[in-house]
């Protein structure tokens, strides 16, 4: 087994005004030669003089990378004839550099590791060399503009890691205000050192790759190149000591010819300019520079704010935005409202107008003011988001708007009673129909009420209102199969039925302020879901949460696929204010004697069900028997229905508090109608496979589902992510590099509980480095579904992948 | 004289006459590479006072005496010390046609003062050379000797002023190049402190060892130039002000100044032994104390010196590829192809040995033995000084083991060239100010001493070079009298 | 010092030498070499190297632009330019 070392040079320009040596402007995208004098040119007898905030720069990101901080630095000249270099040698630092052993914290598909800071030192940038026809064109426009070099010692195992740190220190950068951090424009470059080592031997023969002009070229070239390092090895040769430049046209590295003489650098101190003592005056000005930095502000948005870490992410990583987003909260905005908006309608309207945060009609102020009016009440959250668009069409103030538009909300529950009133008394009709037990009108008796109100009133309050007056409590019950919904046959065997049996019973039972509607919607037993089920009951689902009567739905599911579909269901309606509540039952009620129906599971369950329905607590649930189970990572173990004193079947993996509640993958209202959520769902459905392994799995069996248009793998693998990696057809080495050649993904998890990370094991950190993705806690099923619900979510295949590791 | 000089650009007939005897006499001595009073004071209207202003002087402001000294004075300015729109080819062949388009600090402050240069003097190319026999535009011949070097490499420098074209000229000391050329034309030299006068404009040679300096025909002249020229400046971060309690320390003569003496063989010729032996009896005759000093470290002088300033040569002189200015080879199929041709082309022997030398010295595995022992051994030097400086207020020694030699197989060869910096190499390794003073002649030739001060003591230099220059004013070479005694000027 | 290494050092500082020229540089440069050996004699020990003799302050400078007035001067002293790009030939 090999082991692979990967060491970045990374290089930035820094945002100064100037030259490090000279006042020519360090700016881009002018003519060329124009931003030139005779100290950049190399003119005869000019010198260098050192720009103090590129100093300050350099020190500040050596400080912000933890290195140790020299006292006394200087300059040394770089001996190297190049056509772009004026002087014909690169003012640098190599005996003093400015920073040394620092680190930088990464993580990559949860496996966390501190990548250790070389060295930082500061030096002059060359000019640029187009090449044309038969000449070459020189622009000196670039040549002096401060560089810093950032070298990382060899800890990086992969071209992903490598990747991740380039984009964190991009992001330091730029929080940092140093940097612009663009790859494309060369402001950011990185160069890598790569070798391969069999495991435990230390250090292999080292390779320079160049122009990698994106962090993901990075990680393609360095895959690429321990690819080819391993097979010389693997085929008994050796690799040869060189620099190769990775070519992004045909995707390889190619040998890059440089003559051996050409690397003697000859370096010695720099006559020019001074040693340099960064004494207490320059150091506390660096200290006061020192912005609190991404990660750091990530953990304490989580903390303080109560922010998930998918929320903390989002707002952290642009210092913008993160300035912002406080700024907002110290002026008044709840930070969860603040947070939510922030990532959703503000995200869609700066999309819309193609506009930045900080350059938007969106000021700090009119925003906290924003999400201060609906926090108060004064409008809703429909008229908020009309508002938020006002603001970018009319750039008034919010409060100005409201007025202007008369959309202050009637907040007055006596007031809107009076118009409540009104329409109960005007819908007679509608109103007996409902008292009879049908509830469906109440949609339209809550839009009558909205009209009079010209759309002010919070048609949440309205519903609240009339369900008060009408005394009425709506739990839609929907059966989706199962034994629960089932009967006993004659021959004893459960087969497929509907509740409305059960519903009689429960229907005699609860109080009557409560109203069932009951909606069928199949005839089947769990086991025998299919996609298109699915996708009637999400349809369902979404069609009751949004005609707004609803107090809660129950869905009575069978035990085998409660866990898939619980999970599903999480992913698509997390946020939800209704609470949805999943049921089952593992044997269906039978009609013996009264005492034994109401005592028998599938009535207590269904029982205990609406009462949770009914309890205005929000999110997806699952009950059972006793139990308020969370709908994620959700484990069917046991049949303990025999006995009421058994814990029931279920049980949560992993989690220490259920979560009922949080963000959905499928964010917003479902834009697919019933026939296209069904396509959609079989079509994502079929592209992927879950494999449990276990020993003597044969790895061509996953080539040949990859050969059958699989193209998203779930293995349950054993424990912390082990599987057998050996050269033998037992393996499944081969078929990840098939599947790597072809985009497919490998999400990993556990067939026992405990985190997947691959940490434990070398088998586990081959697969890793093979791309396997380690889905932490989660569980098969929960995987599954998360994958389904981002599959439907997302544009694209990157967009997967985020939403992918967002669950984690 | 002063009323001569003061007056002779400003009137056409004057300017005139003056421009065709200085043309006359250049012709024989090669001492202008381009002669241009009307560019000069082009030059001084148009440029300086914004020359000036970019390099800001931190402190010590020179007195208005040496403002009023030097303006109206024409002067002349070395070939590699840039000078708006001059030429500026430093002796090379390499920079023959290039024209600079920026005017060195140093100059900028004269100018401003209301001085005019007048024109580019010859030099050994880059400054590398002690006879200014390795210049590749020009040959320049004593005024006392045609026959004879004017030393180098500041030459031309040295000899138009000696020759009496103009009353001082801007030179530059790498290990001696102003003293020496002084001392072999009879002149007055002065290498400032390191850093005290400003290099912007100066083409780096070896950096760390080099300044622009002074050559007059007096002291009081040299002085006052010098005064306009230094202080800090924010163009050349090695630059220096003058510590604050040396700012304004005067020259006047004082009493008790103990004078240290280098004893024993020092390798020099019976003349110019017989002369420092005479000089020393001078000074003692006026009163100075001599105490006789040691200098163990004098002779590793001349190889550490040449190992540092060939290895900081070998780096500033790689920009000259024939790719931005300069001589651009007739034909090349790349850029490396152009960069050696215009580097074969532009460059001469002594500059290539150099080059070679200075990167030999840099390669990794030769640096430890070659340029870190000698930046060591430099620093041995700097010790040796600073204890002698503890017992002595200055040091008087020789510039050069022999007179003004002759020219090509009749003098000295390169490499006896090179052993014969020995003397002057030391301030520039300590970065301590020198200043080298005519001492009369010997066998027809002038004979030159040098003093060395601790560093921004130049005003120690000052005060005992104006005692001895009534006792032995700086000689007239017998064919160049004074231009005021060979035509007449409007009073 | 021999050829070989004259003509990589030669390599390094790109000067091209001809062989009359390389003959006399070797022996020039092997004199000097030869010459700097007597560096040896002198006990160095614990003595720092001089790197800037005198240069002991800070020195940095604002960064405020200096606006480049002389870029158009520059070019004309640029052997070949074109469309304001310096040019130099490169056959490939």
């Amino acid at each position: 087994m090999y082991q692979s070392f990967i060491g970045l040079e990374i290089h930035i320009q820094l945002l100064t005004q100037t030259k490090i040596f000279c006042g020519c402007r360090a700016a881009f995208g002018d003519e060329p030669n124009s931003n030139v004098c005779p100290v950049c040119m190399g003119y005869p007898g000019v010198l260098p003089a050192l720009n103090q905030q590129a100093m300050h720069m350099a020190y500040l990101v050596a400080h912000a990378l933890n290195c140790t901080l020299a006292p006394q630095t200087g300059f040394d000249r770089k001996n190297y004839f190049y056509p772009d270099l004026p002087k014909n040698y690169q003012i640098s630092q190599f005996a003093a550099p400015l920073g040394t052993d620092g680190y930088l914290d990464v993580e990559f598909h949860r496996k966390k590791k501190r990548v250790r800071i070389h060295e930082v030192h500061l030096e002059e940038d060359a000019g640029k060399m187009i090449h044309a026809g038969d000449m070459s064109l020189l622009d000196y426009n670039r040549a002096g503009t401060p560089l810093l070099e950032i070298v990382t010692e060899p800890d990086m195992e992969i071209g992903e890691e490598a990747e991740m740190l380039l984009q964190q220190f991009r992001r330091l950068v730029r929080y940092l205000g140093v940097c612009d951090g663009n790859m494309e424009e060369g402001s950011l470059r990185c160069d890598a050192n790569v070798s391969i080592n069999r495991r435990g031997e230390g250090l292999g023969r080292k390779v320079e790759i160049k122009n990698m002009n994106s962090s993901r070229f990075v990680r393609k070239a360095l895959n690429y190149e321990i690819a080819r390092q391993q097979e010389i090895l693997d085929r008994g040769g050796t690799v040869v000591q060189e620099t190769r430049l990775w070519n992004e046209n045909r995707d390889l590295t190619e040998t890059m010819r440089v003559k051996e003489s050409a690397n003697d650098y000859r370096y010695f101190p720099e006559p020019d300019l001074p040693p340099f003592n960064a004494d207490g005056a320059f150091l506390a000005a660096v200290e006061a520079d020192l912005v609190e930095l991404p990660a750091a502000r990530k953990e304490r948005f989580m903390r303080d704010y109560a922010l998930s870490e998918p929320q903390a992410d989002f707002l952290s990583d642009e210092k913008p935005l993160a300035d912002y987003y406080e700024d907002a909260v110290l002026q008044g905005a709840d930070p969860a409202a603040a947070a939510g908006w922030l990532a959703g309608d503000v995200r869609k309207m700066l999309n819309r107008y193609n506009t930045a945060l900080t350059e938007s009609p969106l000021s700090v102020q009119r925003f906290a003011g924003l999400l201060m009016l609906l926090a108060e009440g004064r409008i809703h959250g429909k008229i908020a988001k009309q508002t938020l668009e006002a603001i970018f069409t009319e750039d008034k103030e919010p409060e100005l708007i409201i007025r202007e538009k008369g959309w202050e909300q009637i907040t007055d529950s006596a007031r809107l009673q009076t118009y409540v009133d009104e329409v109960l008394a005007e819908q007679a009709r509608v109103v007996e129909q409902i008292n009879s037990g049908d509830a469906r009108p109440l949609g339209f008796l809550v839009g009558q009420v909205m009209r009079r109100t010209s759309g002010r009133a919070e048609p949440q309050l309205v519903t609240a209102l009339l369900k008060q007056s009408l005394g009425l409590e709506i739990v839609h019950v929907l059966s989706f199969g199962g034994a629960i919904s089932g009967t006993r046959g004659d021959d004893g065997l459960i087969v497929p039925g509907d509740l409305r049996d059960l519903k009689d019973i429960i229907d005699q039972e609860v109080s009557t302020r409560i109203r069932f509607e009951e909606v069928q919607l199949g005839r089947f037993l769990s086991e025998e879901i299919t996609p298109a089920d699915w996708a009637t009951l999400i349809d369902a689902v979404n069609t009751r949460l949004h005609t707004g009567d609803a107090s809660g739905i129950v869905i009575a599911h069978g035990t085998d696929t409660l866990a898939y579909t619980a999970s599903l269901l999480y992913w698509f309606f997390a946020d939800s204010t209704v609470p949805i509540v999943l049921t089952a039952s593992a044997v269906p009620w039978e009609p013996i004697s009264e005492r034994a129906q109401s005592g028998s599971e599938a009535v207590r369950n269904l029982r205990a069900a609406v009462e949770r329905a009914t309890s205005n607590v929000p999110g997806v649930h699952v009950v059972y028997g006793e139990q308020d189970l969370s709908p994620i990572n959700l484990k069917f173990e046991r049949i303990g229905a025999e006995s009421p004193d058994l814990p029931g079947p279920f049980r949560n993996w992993n989690q220490s508090t259920p979560v009922y509640r949080g963000r959905p993958v499928v964010e917003g209202p479902l834009e697919l109608d019933l026939a296209g959520l069904t396509e959609r769902l079989e079509r994502t459905i079929g592209s992927i496979y879950v494999a449990k392994i276990y020993p003597g799995m044969r790895g061509d069996a996953l080539i040949a589902l990859i050969n059958a248009g699989v193209r998203y793998f779930i293995l349950e693998l054993f424990d912390t992510g082990t599987a057998s990696l050996r050269e033998t057809p037992f393996s499944l080495k081969q078929a990840f590099a098939y599947g790597a050649e072809r985009g497919v993904r490998f999400f990993c998890t556990s067939q026992q509980e405990g985190i997947v990370d691959f940490s434990e094991y070398v088998t586990g950190h081959e697969l890793w480095k093979e791309g396997a993705i380690p889905m932490g806690t989660l569980t098969t099923e929960t995987v599954y579904t998360r994958l389904i619900a981002s599959l439907i979510a997302s544009d694209d295949e990157s967009e997967v992948l985020r939403r992918m590791e967002e669950a984690l | 004289m002063e009323s001569y000089w003061k007056s002779v650009l400003s009137a056409e007939s004057s300017r005139a006459a003056y421009q065709s005897a200085v043309t006359a006499r250049n012709q024989q001595l090669g001492a202008f590479l381009e002669f241009d009073p009307e560019r000069g004071a082009a030059v001084s209207a148009e440029h300086c006072l914004e020359a000036v202003n970019r390099g800001q002087r931190a402190g010590d402001n020179p007195p208005d005496s040496a403002l009023a000294t030097v303006e109206r004075l024409p002067f002349a300015v070395k070939d590699n010390i840039a000078v708006d729109t001059f030429s500026l080819t430093c002796g090379s062949r390499m920079l023959e046609r290039f024209r600079s388009p920026y005017s060195a600090t140093a100059v900028a402050r004269l100018c401003a003062a209301g001085a005019t240069v007048v024109g580019k003097t010859n030099m050994d190319e880059f400054g590398m050379g002690s006879a200014t026999e390795n210049s590749a535009l020009a040959q320049t011949h004593n005024p006392f000797d045609r026959s004879r070097v004017a030393g180098g490499s500041s030459g031309g420098s040295a000899v138009a002023v000696a020759a009496g074209m103009v009353p001082f000229a801007l030179g530059s000391d790498t290990g001696g190049s102003i003293r020496q050329p002084a001392a072999f034309c009879g002149v007055y030299g002065l290498k400032p402190t390191y850093g005290s006068v400003s290099r912007y404009g100066l083409v780096a040679y070896a950096s760390s060892l080099e300044g622009i300096g002074v050559l007059a025909s007096s002291v009081d002249l040299t002085e006052a130039v010098f005064q306009v020229m230094r202080g800090q400046d924010e163009m050349d971060h090695s630059s220096l002000a003058t510590p604050a309690e040396l700012v304004g320390a005067s020259s006047v003569a004082q009493t008790g100044t103990r004078v240290g003496v280098l004893t024993g063989d020092l390798g020099l010729d019976d003349q110019v032994a017989a002369g420092y032996q005479r000089s020393i009896e001078v000074l003692q005759q006026l009163g100075y104390r001599f105490e006789r000093v040691e200098l163990p470290t004098l002779e590793y002088c001349v190889p550490a010196y040449y190992t540092i300033a060939a290895a900081e040569a070998s780096a500033n002189l790689a920009r000259y590829n024939g790719v931005r200015y300069g001589l651009r080879p007739d034909y090349a199929e790349n850029p490396e192809e152009l960069v050696r041709a215009a580097r074969e082309q532009g460059f001469g022997p002594e500059v290539k040995l150099r080059i070679l030398l200075g990167t030999y010295v840099l390669r990794s595995g030769f640096q430890d033995q070659y340029y870190l022992r000698a930046q060591k051994i430099r620093t041995a030097i700097r010790n040796d000084l600073t204890r002698i400086f503890q017992s002595v207020d200055l040091l008087f020694m020789p510039v050069f083991p022999v007179q003004a030699f002759g020219h090509g197989a009749e003098g000295l060869s390169p490499f006896q060239q090179k052993l014969a910096d020995r003397f002057t190499s030391t301030a520039n390794l300590s970065g301590l100010p020198a200043l080298a003073l005519p001492m009369g002649l010997e066998n027809g030739l002038p004979l030159g001493m040098q003093l060395m001060a601790p560093a921004f003591h130049e005003h120690r230099l000052f005060q005992v070079a104006r005692v001895l220059e009534e006792e032995l004013p700086p000689p007239v070479p017998p064919q160049y009298p004074p231009l005021w005694q060979s035509h007449t000027v409007p009073e | 010092m021999n050829i070989d290494e004259l003509l990589l050092t030669a390599e390094l500082a790109q000067l091209e030498l001809t062989e009359s020229e390389s003959v006399a540089l070797a022996e020039a440069v092997s004199q000097m070499v030869d010459y700097f050996a007597r560096m040896q004699e002198v006990d160095v020990d614990g003595l720092p190297p001089t790197t800037h003799a005198l240069l002991t302050e800070n020195r940095l400078r604002p960064d405020t632009v200096r606006e480049s007035t002389l870029a158009d001067n520059l070019l004309e002293s640029a052997p070949d330019v074109e469309d304001r790009f310096v040019v130099i030939p490169n056959v490939l």
